[in-house]
C-alpha cells in the first residue's frame, strides 16, 4: 500500500567492499592462527624460537594478538558492519571511494604491523603495541569509517536505529577514545617513542584502553552483528526489545570502568582497584543480557540449530560468550584474581572468549553472508559441520589444557608450607616444567581450530567458484525516511535522533573513563620525588629499551603483588614510587617467567650474562629462548642524548648536563661492567653490545640508590 | 525468503512467530527483523539488583568504612607465616656440633647432593668444579672453609658478589644435608675445575 502513496526511491548496495573484507578476514585470520600456533609450540619447545631474533616468543606473541584481534577480528566486523548497515538503513555506504581507502589503509595497517612487530618496533603496550607512526595511520583509516558509516545512517531510508547499529554506534565512537587517549606519546625517533604517561598512570591507562580493546572491538560489534545475524539466519524475531534497551545501556556505561580488575593487588592506588572490581561483577548482567536475547531468539528454532551449521556455529559462539562474561566477573573478585592472575587460567579465559564467541560468530556470519553476496548455495553443508565438530573439540582442548595449567601453576607458587612457613616449591621452574605436556596439548587445539578453519576456506572458495559468472546489479527501492512519529515511548524516539543517540553512547563511556583516570593523572602525589627511586641512567635507559624491543613483558612481571606467595619469591611488594620513570611500564599480565622486579643485585653480572646467551647453562630446564644477538649488535650510545632530553621534557629530573653527556656516560658505565666480564667472554669490543646494556638495567631493577 | 531486501511491504518478512507471541510483536521491521517485547526475565533482574546491592556494601566496606587495605591484610598474613618458621639458633644455621658429627653421612649427602642439583648447579657447576661462582672442591675457601663457614656462607650469601642468601629457602636440616654434600665432594677434582681462589683450608688447624 505505501508504495502508492509514497515515492519510491530506487538504490543499490556496495556488496563489492564486503567481499573484500570478508576476503581479508580469511586471510589475516590464518595468518594470526598460524603465528598463535608456533607461539604456543614456542612455550612447549623452546628449540623453536631458533635463536632468530624476529621469531622469539616475546616478538611473535603481539603480533598474534594484533593480527587476531585487529586483522581478523577487524576485518569480520568492518564487513558484518558494511553489509548489515546498508540492509538496516536502506541506503548504500555513504561512499565508496572512503570504503576503498578504509580497505586498504586497514590493511597497510595490518601489514605494517606484520613487519614491525617482528623487528621489535614496539611500544610494550598490550594490544596497542605499535609505534607511533602507525598510531596516526590506524586514528585516519577509523575516522574514515566513522565518517563512512555516520554518512551512511545520515542517508537511511528508515526512521530508526536497529538495536545492532547501537551496538556498531558505540564501537566506533569508544574506540577512537580508548585509540587516542592510551597512544599520547612523544616521539624519540621515526621507530621509537615514550608514552606521555609513567608508571602507575601508564598501567592505568593502558589497562582502561586493554579492557575496554576487549569490551568495544571484541564484545559490542560483535554483539551488533549477533542482534543482525541471527534473526536473520534463523528467521526468528528478536526475544526482546526492551532487553535489548537496557542490557545495551548498562554493558556500554559499566565495562568502561572494569580495567582496573587487571591490576589487583599491584601499586595502583586501592580505591580503583576496587572500582576496578566492583564494576566488572555489575557488568555481569548487562553481559548476559546479550545472551538471553541471543539464545532465547531461537526458542522454538532448536531444530534448525541442528541442520544449519550457520545457526550451530552462533549458539556455541553465544554460549562461549555466556561462559566468559559469567568468568570475567568471577576473575575479578580479589581473592579470585590472586589465584587465576598471571597464569594460563587467564589465557583459558581470553581464549574462551576469542576462539569460542569471536571465531565462532565471525564463521557463522561467513557461511551466512558467502552464499547470499555470491547469489548461490554453499559447496557443502557436510564440510561445514566437519569445521563445526573440529573447532569446537580444538577450543575445548585448547581451553581444559590451559585451565588445568594456570591452576596446577598457581596452586604451585602459591603453596606454603603450614609448619615452617617456606614456599613448598621455591623454584619457578620447577612450576614450569610441570606445565610442558599442556602446553603440548594447548598447541594441538590451536591446529584442530586451524584445521577447521582451513576447511571452511575451501568450502568458502568451492561456493565462490560454483557462483553464476553473471551478478547483475541488484536493485532495490523504498521510500525517503520518514518524518518523526509524534509521541510513542520516549527511547523508540531517541532511536529515531541519530546525533543524540551518538552523543549519549558517548557520554556514557565518557563517565567512568573520567572518574577512574583524572584523578591519576592530575595528581602526581602517587609518585613523590622524595622517594629515593633514581632516573635511569643513559645505560640502564639504553638496556630498558632492549628489554621493550626484546617483549619480556610477555612473559615476566614487575610487579610483587601484595600477596604473600609473591612476598615470599620475590621479596617486598611493588611501591608505585618505584615505577615512576617507567615509560612505558613494564607490570607485564603472565608470568611465564619468574617476576623481575627486584632481580637487580641477585645475581652476578656474569650470571645474566650466560643467562642471556643460554638459559638453560644456568638455569636447568628453563623454557626462555636464548638472545645471542644482543652479543653482536651495538648499544645504540649516540642516540641516548636525544632520548634523555625527551624523557626530560616529560618531566625526568635529568639536568642539562646529565642530557648532554648521556651517550658518555653510558659509554663508561659499559667499560666498567664490560671489564668486570672480559676474562669470561670471548667477545672483543665487549662494552658496546648490547648485552652490556641489558645487564645494567636488569642490575637496576628493584635497586634504591 | 529475502523478498524483505527488496521491498518494504513485508509485515512479518516472512519471520516464523507463535501463535503465543502474536501479542508482543512489535511493529519494528529491519530489512525483516522483527523485534518481540518480552518483559524483562525475572532472575536476570535479580542478578542486576544483587550484583549492585553487593558493589555499594561492598565500595562502602573497603573505600569508606573499616574493610583492610591490601597491605593491611597481607602483614597480618606475614605475621602467621613467619610465626610458623621453626625457631632456630642464628637465623636458621644448624649446630656446629650436629654438623661437624653429620659430615661422612651417605644418605644426607644424597639428600644434600638434591639440594645442591636444584640451587646451586647454576653457578657452582654440575659436579662443583665452579663457573660463575668458585669451585667447591678443591681445598681453597674465600670465606673460610670450616663446615660452619659453609653454612654460613649458604644460609646469608654473598649479595655483592652475586651469592644469594639461600637460607630463607633452607630448612637447617636441608643446609646440613647440604654442607654434608659439599664435603663429600672434597677432592674430587672433576673435569673443567675452576683456578683456586682464596686461602687454603686445613681441617686439622
Amino acid at each position: 500500500m505505501s508504495q502508492v502513496q509514497q515515492s519510491q526511491e530506487t538504490f543499490s548496495y556496495d556488496d563489492d567492499i564486503v567481499k573484500k573484507f570478508t576476503l581479508a578476514t580469511l586471510v589475516w585470520g590464518g595468518v594470526a592462527f598460524l603465528v598463535g600456533i608456533l607461539a604456543a609450540l614456542q612455550l612447549a619447545a623452546w628449540q623453536l624460537n631458533f635463536d632468530l631474533s624476529w621469531l622469539t616468543f616475546g616478538r611473535l606473541r603481539p603480533l598474534h594478538t594484533n593480527a587476531a584481534i585487529f586483522a581478523f577480528g577487524g576485518n569480520a566486523i568492518f564487513a558484518g558492519i558494511y553489509y548489515s548497515t546498508q540492509r538496516l538503513c536502506k541506503a548504500r555506504l555513504f561512499n565508496d571511494t572512503l570504503s576503498k581507502i578504509h580497505f586498504w589503509g586497514w590493511q597497510l595497517i595490518i601489514v605494517a604491523a606484520a613487519i614491525t612487530l617482528p623487528l621489535g618496533l614496539s611500544q610494550s603496550k598490550e594490544y596497542a603495541e605499535l609505534e607511533w607512526p602507525i598510531d596516526i595511520a590506524i586514528t585516519v583509516v577509523w575516522v574514515i569509517f566513522a565518517v563512512n558509516f555516520f554518512g551512511t545512517l545520515a542517508r537511511r531510508r528508515e526512521r530508526h536505529l536497529y538495536v545492532a547499529l547501537w551496538f556498531y554506534i558505540s564501537t566506533i565512537i569508544t574506540v577512537a577514545v580508548l585509540h587516542v587517549v592510551n597512544s599520547i606519546e612523544i616521539p624519540v625517533s621515526w621507530f621509537q617513542s615514550y608514552p606521555v604517561y609513567a608508571g602507575v598512570q601508564d598501567a592505568l591507562v593502558q589497562w582502561w584502553y586493554g579492557h575496554n580493546a576487549v569490551a568495544f572491538f571484541l564484545t559490542t560489534p560483535f554483539l551488533g552483528l549477533m542482534y543482525y545475524f541471527l534473526p536473520k539466519a534463523a528467521n526468528r524475531p528478536v526475544y526482546s526489545y526492551r532487553l535489548s534497551i537496557v542490557h545495551f545501556w548498562s554493558l556500554v556505561f559499566i565495562y568502561i570502568w572494569a580495567g582496573p580488575h587487571h591490576l589487583l593487588y599491584t601499586a595502583l592506588p586501592n580505591w580503583a582497584q576496587t572500582l576496578g572490581m566492583v564494576f566488572s561483577i555489575m557488568l555481569w548482567a548487562p553481559s548476559w543480557g546479550g545472551m538471553i536475547n541471543g539464545l532465547l531468539t531461537l526458542r522454538g528454532s532448536w531444530d534448525k540449530v541442528r541442520t544449519e551449521p550457520v545457526l550451530k556455529f552462533m549458539v556455541v559462539a553465544i554460549t562461549f560468550y555466556g561462559m566468559a562474561t559469567f568468568e570475567g566477573p568471577l576473575l575479578s573478585i580479589k581473592s579470585v584474581s590472586a589465584i587465576g592472575h598471571y597464569t594460563d587460567w587467564i589465557i583459558a579465559h581470553v581464549h574462551g572468549g576469542t576462539l569460542g564467541w569471536n571465531g565462532f560468530l565471525t564463521f557463522g556470519m561467513i557461511y551466512y553472508l558467502i552464499p547470499k553476496l555470491y547469489r548461490t548455495e554453499l559447496y557443502s553443508k557436510r564440510l561445514a559441520n566437519m569445521h563445526f565438530w573440529i573447532g569446537t573439540v580444538g577450543i575445548l582442548m585448547y581451553l581444559i589444557a590451559m585451565y588445568t595449567s594456570g591452576f596446577t601453576q598457581s596452586m604451585m607458587l602459591r603453596a606454603i608450607d603450614a609448619e615452617t612457613g617456606k614456599l613448598v616449591y621455591p623454584d619457578f621452574v620447577e612450576t614450569v616444567v610441570r606445565i610442558i605436556p599442556l602446553y603440548w596439548a594447548r598447541a594441538v587445539g590451536g591446529i584442530l581450530y586451524l584445521a577447521g578453519f582451513l576447511i571452511m576456506c575451501w568450502n568458502v572458495y568451492k561456493t565462490c567458484q560454483a557462483a553464476p559468472k553473471k551478478q547483475p546489479v541488484e536493485v532495490f527501492r523504498a521510500p525517503a525516511m520518514p518524518a518523526e512519529e509524534v509521541g510513542g515511548h520516549w527511547h523508540r524516539r531517541l532511536e529515531g535522533w541519530m546525533p543524540t543517540f551518538s552523543v549519549l553512547a558517548f557520554l556514557a563511556i565518557l563517565v567512568g573513563s573520567a572518574i577512574e583516570i583524572l584523578p591519576t593523572l592530575v595528581a602526581h602525589t602517587y609518585t613523590p620525588v622524595t622517594a629515593g627511586v633514581a632516573p635511569y641512567t643513559a645505560l640502564e635507559l639504553a638496556g630498558r629499551d632492549i628489554y621493550v624491543r626484546e617483549g619480556c613483558y610477555n612473559c615476566h612481571s614487575q610487579m610483587i603483588r601484595t600477596l604473600p606467595e609473591d612476598v615470599l619469591r620475590y621479596g617486598k611488594p611493588s611501591l608505585a614510587e618505584e615505577s615512576m620513570y617507567d615509560r612505558p611500564f613494564q607490570w607485564g599480565s603472565k608470568r611465564t617467567g619468574p617476576d623481575l622486579a627486584r632481580v637487580g643485585g641477585k645475581y652476578p653480572d656474569l650470571w645474566h650474562y650466560r643467562h642471556m646467551l643460554d638459559p638453560r647453562s644456568v638455569t636447568p630446564n628453563s623454557i626462555m629462548p636464548s638472545y645471542p644477538w644482543l652479543f653482536d649488535a651495538k648499544t645504540n650510545f649516540d642516540g641516548l642524548n636525544r632520548k634523555f632530553a625527551v624523557m626530560k621534557s616529560l618531566g625526568v629530573p635529568y639536568t642539562d648536563d646529565e642530557v648532554a653527556n648521556a651517550s658518555k656516560a653510558a659509554r663508561d658505565q659499559a667499560l666498567t661492567i664490560a671489564n668486570g666480564l672480559r676474562g669470561d667472554s670471548p667477545v672483543k669490543n665487549l662494552e658496546d653490545r648490547e648485552i652490556i646494556a641489558m645487564i645494567a638495567y636488569m642490575q637496576r631493577l628493584g635497586a634504591k640508590r | 525468503m529475502n523478498n524483505s531486501d527488496k521491498n518494504n511491504t513485508n509485515t512479518n518478512g516472512g519471520v516464523e512467530i507463535f501463535s503465543t507471541e502474536k501479542a508482543l510483536l512489535l511493529d519494528h521491521n529491519y530489512d525483516g527483523i522483527r523485534e518481540l517485547d518480552h518483559v524483562l526475565p525475572r532472575w536476570w533482574v535479580w542478578l542486576l539488583y544483587a550484583t549492585i546491592v553487593f558493589s555499594v556494601w561492598y565500595s562502602g566496606y573497603y573505600m569508606l568504612g573499616s574493610g583492610p587495605t591490601p597491605e593491611q591484610e597481607l602483614a597480618e598474613e606475614m605475621t602467621r607465616i613467619e610465626a610458623l618458621k621453626p625457631p632456630t639458633n642464628a637465623g636458621g644455621l644448624p649446630e656446629a656440633a650436629s654438623l661437624v658429627s653429620a659430615l661422612g653421612d651417605t644418605s644426607r649427602a644424597n639428600h644434600g647432593r638434591e639440594v645442591y642439583l636444584g640451587k646451586c648447579v647454576a653457578c657452582h657447576g654440575d659436579h662443583g668444579q665452579g663457573t660463575i661462582g668458585p669451585n667447591l672442591t678443591d681445598e681453597f675457601w674465600i670465606h673460610g672453609g670450616a663446615p660452619t663457614d659453609v653454612a654460613r656462607i649458604v644460609a646469608v650469601g654473598v649479595p655483592e658478589k652475586g651469592m644469594p642468601p639461600w637460607g630463607p629457602l633452607l630448612s637447617p636440616d636441608e643446609l646440613t644435608d647440604l654442607v654434608v654434600f659439599i664435603d663429600s665432594i672434597k677432592g674430587s677434582n672433576p673435569a673443567g675445575a675452576k683456578a683456586a681462589q682464596g686461602e687454603k683450608y686445613d681441617a686439622k688447624n
